[in-house]
């Protein structure tokens, strides 16, 4: 029988804040206090992965953990380790994102923040102070056509390669964290 | 000059929230703004059996008691299937089930499409009539955003922006600067957005698409392909439009954008090269 449909799909279309070649959105420490805002304590903590740990954590998540020294905090309350605070990076076809990622102490995602984004092509990365955005423009339009922005290269945004990062920091945690 | 720019990765995509305040106060607000776009997807949900929609979609006709924020977003959803005339269609998800678009969570028989009183609302209470699956995936992320905006002003944050993945919306003194990422990665700056919403979606016909998206009823008329982006005081009804946009017959479009409270930005863009 035929189809009486014609069949058509709206498609979202990925929207950026101008500059987004490239974004500080939060410190080391801004992260630890974002993530762990309830008087939790950070002390890092050194941490070297064996090849045999590496290759567990790849089985696990599936993805390979390449940096055997990952940077590793430890969150302590009233004397007990209540948490885990991992900074660690992911490379996208053409971005490079670095993220932090909190972990309950019996591996539970408590928060994912984005650190930074950078585009890793396309010539030169200009960085731009996103917060002139916010200097008090006296636009009387809702809206305001085409204003000049700088050529920025391409890039897809890769939310997939983060939560594979996570996956993997949680099978790191399993492997090196846990008694 | 201060001010708080936080991403996390939320609804498969990358969700942005800027403001102008910082410190504890502002980012324990921008926190709960994220929450609220997490909770609204849960409960808007048709991918996930679980989502309280899931569970109208399956109670075969049974009334049901559902959160307030699933019967706000229903609400709107039901309205603007009537007042654009089913150009838009919350009562899609039986098309989009039968074309494997959206999955089947084994529910009875169901129709492909139907109309804007088939969701009858009463209070809290909701019932789905003669057998239609609602889908609000052309709403519910723009509404996410609404409703995380309103958080952040309650939590006495006086300006900033939400970006969800393309559903964006700009509120108090900023003006932001809005790039679209096209398919093909090339970047389009579109304009300055301040005190409002944007939401751009693309129009393919259903061979041509790469990716899962909003099924469109044809109606017998062809939508016209290609980028459609939309302001609108707020993102639900910018995330909305875009498909009203699409679908409206060109002579007709701008008086019926208009009269839905849109506008069409920018009409070079309507065309994909």
């Amino acid at each position: 029988m035929r189809d009486k449909w014609m069949f058509y799909l709206s498609l979202p279309v990925a929207a950026l804040v101008s500059p987004a070649y490239a974004v500080d959105y939060l410190s080391v420490e801004q992260a630890q206090q974002v993530l762990f805002s309830d008087g939790q304590t950070l002390t890092a903590v050194p941490v070297h992965l064996s090849s045999a740990q590496l290759s567990q954590i790849r089985d696990l998540a599936g993805v390979r953990q390449r940096n055997a020294d990952p940077k590793v905090w430890k969150a302590e309350k009233d004397g007990q380790t209540v948490g885990w605070f991992l900074v660690d990076e992911v490379v996208g076809k053409h971005e490079f994102i670095t993220y932090a990622t909190a972990l309950s102490v019996d591996g539970k995602v408590l928060g994912v923040e984005i650190m930074s984004y950078r585009e890793t092509h396309g010539g030169e990365i200009r960085r731009a102070d996103w917060r002139a955005l916010f200097k008090g423009k006296t636009l009387s339009d809702q809206f305001r056509l085409n204003r000049d922005i700088p050529n920025i290269s391409g890039a897809t945004l890769s939310c997939r390669n983060v939560t594979d990062g996570v996956k993997r920091l949680l099978a790191l945690q399993k492997v090196a964290l846990m008694p | 000059m201060t001010g708080r720019r936080r991403q996390r990765p939320l609804l498969g995509t990358f969700v942005e929230i800027a403001t102008t305040a910082e410190g504890p106060g502002a980012d324990a607000a921008i926190t709960k703004g994220f929450e609220v776009i997490a909770r609204v997807h849960d409960l808007a949900s048709f991918q996930n059996p679980d989502s309280e929609l899931s569970r109208l979609n399956g109670a075969a006709g049974e009334a049901m008691t559902l959160h307030p924020l699933l019967v706000r977003v229903l609400r709107l959803a039901r309205a603007m299937t009537h007042s654009s005339g089913s150009l838009f269609n919350c009562t899609l998800g039986g098309a989009s089930v039968r074309r494997g678009i959206l999955p089947d969570h084994g529910c009875r028989d169901f129709r492909d499409e139907g109309a804007s009183d088939d969701v009858e609302l009463r209070g809290h209470t909701v019932r789905l009539r003669n057998n239609v699956l609602v889908t609000l995936d052309g709403i519910a992320k723009g509404f996410a955003v609404d409703m995380a905006v309103q958080c952040l002003k309650r939590h006495g944050v006086n300006a900033g922006w939400i970006n969800a993945g393309g559903d964006m919306r700009a509120f108090g003194d900023v003006a932001v600067p809005v790039v679209l990422r096209l398919l093909d990665d090339r970047l389009l700056p579109v304009g300055d957005l301040r005190n409002g919403a944007i939401a751009t979606s693309r129009v393919a016909s259903y061979d041509d698409a790469r990716f899962p998206g909003t099924i469109l009823s044809s109606h017998g008329h062809s939508p016209d392909v290609g980028l459609w982006s939309v302001i609108a005081a707020q993102a639900w009804r910018a995330d909305a439009l875009t498909k009203v946009a699409a679908l409206a017959p060109p002579a007709d479009r701008a008086g019926l954008l208009h009269r839905l409270k849109g506008r069409i930005v920018p009409a070079d863009l309507g065309t994909e090269s």
